[in-house]
């Protein structure tokens, strides 16, 4: 089973290693690069927090951005600068966040923006990842609609579909793959252990599961809202990344790009949401200046989902997973 | 506001929304009563039958008979190519690999026609014979209005004969009864397959051309939500009932404009997310739906 | 002359065979039983003949030719037709739907009505009830209607799984008559059982299955009296 002697040793030192190729990087690349590189560890934690749910669990949700969207907002209002709220017509932190006078740090805003998205996962869960594959799909897509249904109608909190802008860019290539690291970690932890094994005999055969005393909705729903805490903070990093956020950006599209990661590097493995993630941002940044020069809208979503197609027709396991192992 | 004429009017936007939505949802429950999948590329065959009979119809100005068939073949066709190119190779598989197969030619189509067509929303200017009003004491409506009710109800009439009556139509409902046994009848399943393929696309199609000459707006993105609102009413009158699906595309296009119509202003914007709480709510209370027919929603 | 033949067949589900290196013969005009417990490889068995399941190894001849490559419409129309276990009958279709599909595969109407009317008149409960939903009718009237639908597709060679599961006792001998019945009339039958005794009794020859392999073959008074299948399956 366990191939390599000490993991937690070679999570130090890929930690480390992590944390001295961020440092370099940071020194030696172009800013333009730089930001490349913090999207694609956004972009790798949500598929990542995906691959928990939909790769380890077998849920197929469709939902996630909700998760990032709230997350992304949650932060967003928790953080923003106190003397900017007025001009930006954002509301003041209400008592029991913390006062009028406050402004939440940043670290502190992403992790309440996990743990709201973990917390209305919890809610939308239970009744939900009781439902069978395409049903449950379905309503998480639903799910996704009525939220930022949400975003868009409470003007108030949300200032609609208008969105936010001027948000301060906290997000920085250190604090990225921090929380990637922090990520990676956890869901490795939770994948190697007794819930994990769970995790899997639901996703294989959920009746079975049942009968070896697998009680599936306690383990569903861990993996769920773990899944969705760290969408949550990706949300929160990715507004402090590009300053300004709407609803519309938390759309299917954006669930679809995190699918396409997904299950072209492969679910169910480690590295494959990374690999994923990385090579589609990288293949966007390429795209890019053809959709625009020639303006062909729509291409760069066009080659995704002609790569979603075609790694599913012939190569379904990704790129980074084994031959016969079974999808969802 | 609410007179009886306002409450006429919006009932009739309703019914013929409920229209478009039952003849979507009898196409999603041929191919889902037998497969299993929920065809998401359903939705782009909306968006295809509202731009081919926009450019037949609109631009090039044929008669209203032959677009009709034009669009309808059309829309088969495409239906029988997705059949064929990509799900009869993954047949057999898991189920969630039909779905995500599904949501990859969703996208390429929405993106194609993004691509090729245009980014921005076309403004389907339908021949004056379908725009010509008529104004009542209690309701004002246009010609468009008559034809979408009329030509639903024909093609709904024509389903119920072809799926009762025809040899192929009984095929049908034993095959999605129990596959296995169908096939044992000697019934070749993967004709049956695309056939349901066909009729469903073809009807796809056709509900983008009414949605496109009674709303007056078509885009790229107009078949997703719409497609999957489909499904929506697939489940609201029960999964693997053929009269059901017609029932649960009415009450969600009555409910929908309803709904919103009776509701201050404001709550217009709830529109969409108003179906899905519809959804989750009919899931969690009444799986089965309002025709009943067994389905295991639950795990 | 053989009109079945299935040599040295393996099927396997996943990893795990459930068939093993089974070789059986079925002569026309016979009666045929395969015997043995649940999980025997009695109806995987069948079900390969019919081409719903494909082996791992081994061969079915039919009428001459191998067939291990012929999808299941094909083998309907050489003429095999299968009754399955529990009926098999589509519950949501009419009896006359029902009956109807048993003859898909054909193109004779005048055939087709005339065979409708003989099984009617062979069970007319069944006329009674023709435009009955299949599911509303009760145990023996479904068997009734499986093996009406199995008679409709004018077989050459039947298949019956099990059809005697569920049937009070006065409807088995009912059955079993009917099995005779239609063996007068040319129809090769392929039968399974897990009561032995009534299969004994009406077939020419029996083969025993004991988790996959053949245990005991011969014919059927010399099956019947064997010390193991007396003990085993006939309860002496």
């Amino acid at each position: 089973m366990r191939k390599v002697k000490n993991p937690e040793l070679w999570f130090l030192v890929g930690g480390l290693i992590l944390l001295g190729g961020v440092f370099l990087a940071d020194h030696l690349l172009n800013r333009y690069l730089v930001h490349i590189l913090i999207l694609m560890g956004i972009y790798s934690i949500t598929t990542v927090s995906l691959n928990l749910t939909n790769g380890y669990t077998g849920l197929f949700s469709l939902g996630h951005a909700a998760f990032m969207a709230i997350g992304a907002y949650t932060s967003t209002l928790l953080a923003f600068p106190l003397h900017l709220r007025e001009a930006y017509e954002l509301p003041l932190l209400p008592a029991f966040l913390g006062g009028p006078e406050h402004s939440w740090p940043f670290f502190l805003a992403l992790l309440a923006g996990g743990a709201l998205a973990s917390l209305s996962a919890l809610l939308i869960g239970l009744p939900v990842l009781r439902l069978r594959g395409h049903y449950l799909s379905v309503a998480s897509l639903g799910f996704m609609v009525i939220i930022t249904t949400f975003a868009k109608t409470l003007r108030g909190i949300t200032r609609g579909s208008m969105g936010i802008n001027a948000i301060p860019s906290y997000t920085n290539i250190y604090w990225t793959y921090l929380w990637l690291f922090i990520s990676v970690y956890v869901i490795w932890r939770l994948v190697n252990s007794r819930f994990g094994r769970a995790m899997l005999a639901i996703r294989e055969d959920e009746t079975a599961a049942q009968a070896l005393g697998i009680y599936p909705m306690k383990y569903k729903l861990l993996s769920f809202v773990v899944g969705a805490f760290f969408a949550g903070v990706a949300g929160g990093l990715y507004a402090h990344f590009t300053k300004a956020i709407r609803p519309l950006e938390f759309s299917f599209f954006l669930t679809f790009q995190i699918v396409t990661m997904l299950v072209v590097g492969g679910m169910g493995t480690t590295s494959g949401p990374i690999v994923g993630a990385i090579s589609l941002i990288a293949l966007r940044y390429v795209l890019k200046p053809v959709e625009e020069g020639l303006q062909i809208y729509g291409l760069i979503e066009l080659i995704y989902a002609t790569l979603l197609i075609v790694i599913m027709l012939w190569r379904p396991e990704g790129i980074m997973g084994k031959r016969y192992s079974k999808i969802g | 506001m609410f007179s009886l004429g306002y409450f006429l009017q919006q009932t009739m936007n309703g019914v013929i929304l409920g229209c478009i939505y039952a003849l979507l949802a009898l196409g999603m429950t041929m191919v889902y009563g037998i497969l299993r999948l929920i065809n998401f590329a359903h939705g782009a065959l909306i968006t295809l039958g509202a731009f081919f009979t926009y450019f037949v119809l609109v631009r090039f100005g044929f008669p209203l008979v032959a677009a009709i068939f034009l669009v309808l073949g059309f829309g088969g066709l495409m239906g029988l190519v997705l059949d064929i190119v990509a799900y009869r190779k993954l047949r057999g598989g898991p189920e969630v690999a039909l779905l995500i197969t599904s949501l990859g030619f969703y996208t390429f189509i929405e993106n194609f026609m993004k691509m090729v067509v245009s980014p921005q929303p076309y403004a389907f200017k339908a021949p004056s014979y379908l725009t010509t009003i008529f104004k009542t004491s209690f309701l004002t409506f246009r010609t468009i209005d008559i034809f979408v009710i009329g030509a639903s109800v024909v093609i709904m009439w024509c389903f119920h004969l072809f799926i009762k009556k025809t040899k192929m139509g009984i095929a049908m409902r034993a095959t999605a009864e129990n596959l296995e046994v169908a096939s044992i009848m000697g019934i070749e399943i993967n004709r049956v397959i695309s056939v349901a393929f066909v009729l469903g696309s073809a009807l796809a199609a056709f509900t983008g051309f009414m949605w496109g000459a009674k709303y007056g707006q078509i885009s790229y993105d107009m078949g997703f939500l719409t497609g999957v609102k489909a499904f929506v009413a697939v489940v609201i009158g029960g999964v693997g009932s053929i009269p059901g699906a017609m029932v649960g595309g009415f009450v969600l296009g009555l409910a929908e404009i309803l709904s919103t119509a009776f509701l201050p202003t404001s709550f217009s914007e709830y529109r969409d997310g108003m179906v899905f709480a519809i959804l989750i709510l009919v899931l969690l209370i009444k799986p089965s739906g309002i025709m009943g027919v067994k389905e295991e929603v639950r795990v | 002359m053989w009109l079945l033949k299935i040599e040295n067949l393996t099927v396997k589900y996943g990893v795990i065979p459930a068939v093993r290196n089974v070789s059986l013969e079925v002569q026309e005009g016979q009666i045929v039983a395969l015997l043995g417990a649940n999980g025997a490889g009695k109806t995987t068995i069948l079900k390969t003949i019919m081409g719903v399941t494909r082996p791992a190894e081994g061969n079915i001849y039919y009428q001459g030719t191998n067939i291990n490559f012929f999808s299941p419409p094909q083998r309907v129309r050489l003429g095999i037709t299968l009754v399955p276990e529990g009926r098999g009958i589509f519950n949501r279709l009419s009896v006359e739907e029902n009956l109807f599909l048993g003859a898909y595969h054909r193109s004779d109407r005048e055939g087709i009505e005339k065979d409708l009317s003989r099984v009617y008149s062979l069970f007319p409960r069944l006329q009674e009830r023709k435009e009955q939903v299949a599911g509303t009718l009760s145990g023996g009237e479904q068997q009734m209607l499986a093996l009406g639908r199995g008679l409709m597709s004018r077989p050459i060679l039947m298949l019956l799984d099990e059809p005697s599961l569920g049937l009070a006792p006065l409807l088995v001998r009912e059955l079993y008559a009917f099995i005779t019945n239609i063996r007068q009339e040319g129809v090769t039958i392929l039968l399974v059982e897990q009561n032995a005794t009534m299969a004994l009794k009406v077939c020419d020859y029996a083969y025993l299955l004991e988790t996959g392999k053949v245990k005991v073959q011969g014919k059927a008074d010399e099956v019947q009296s064997q010390e193991d299948v007396k003990k085993a399956y006939l309860g002496g």
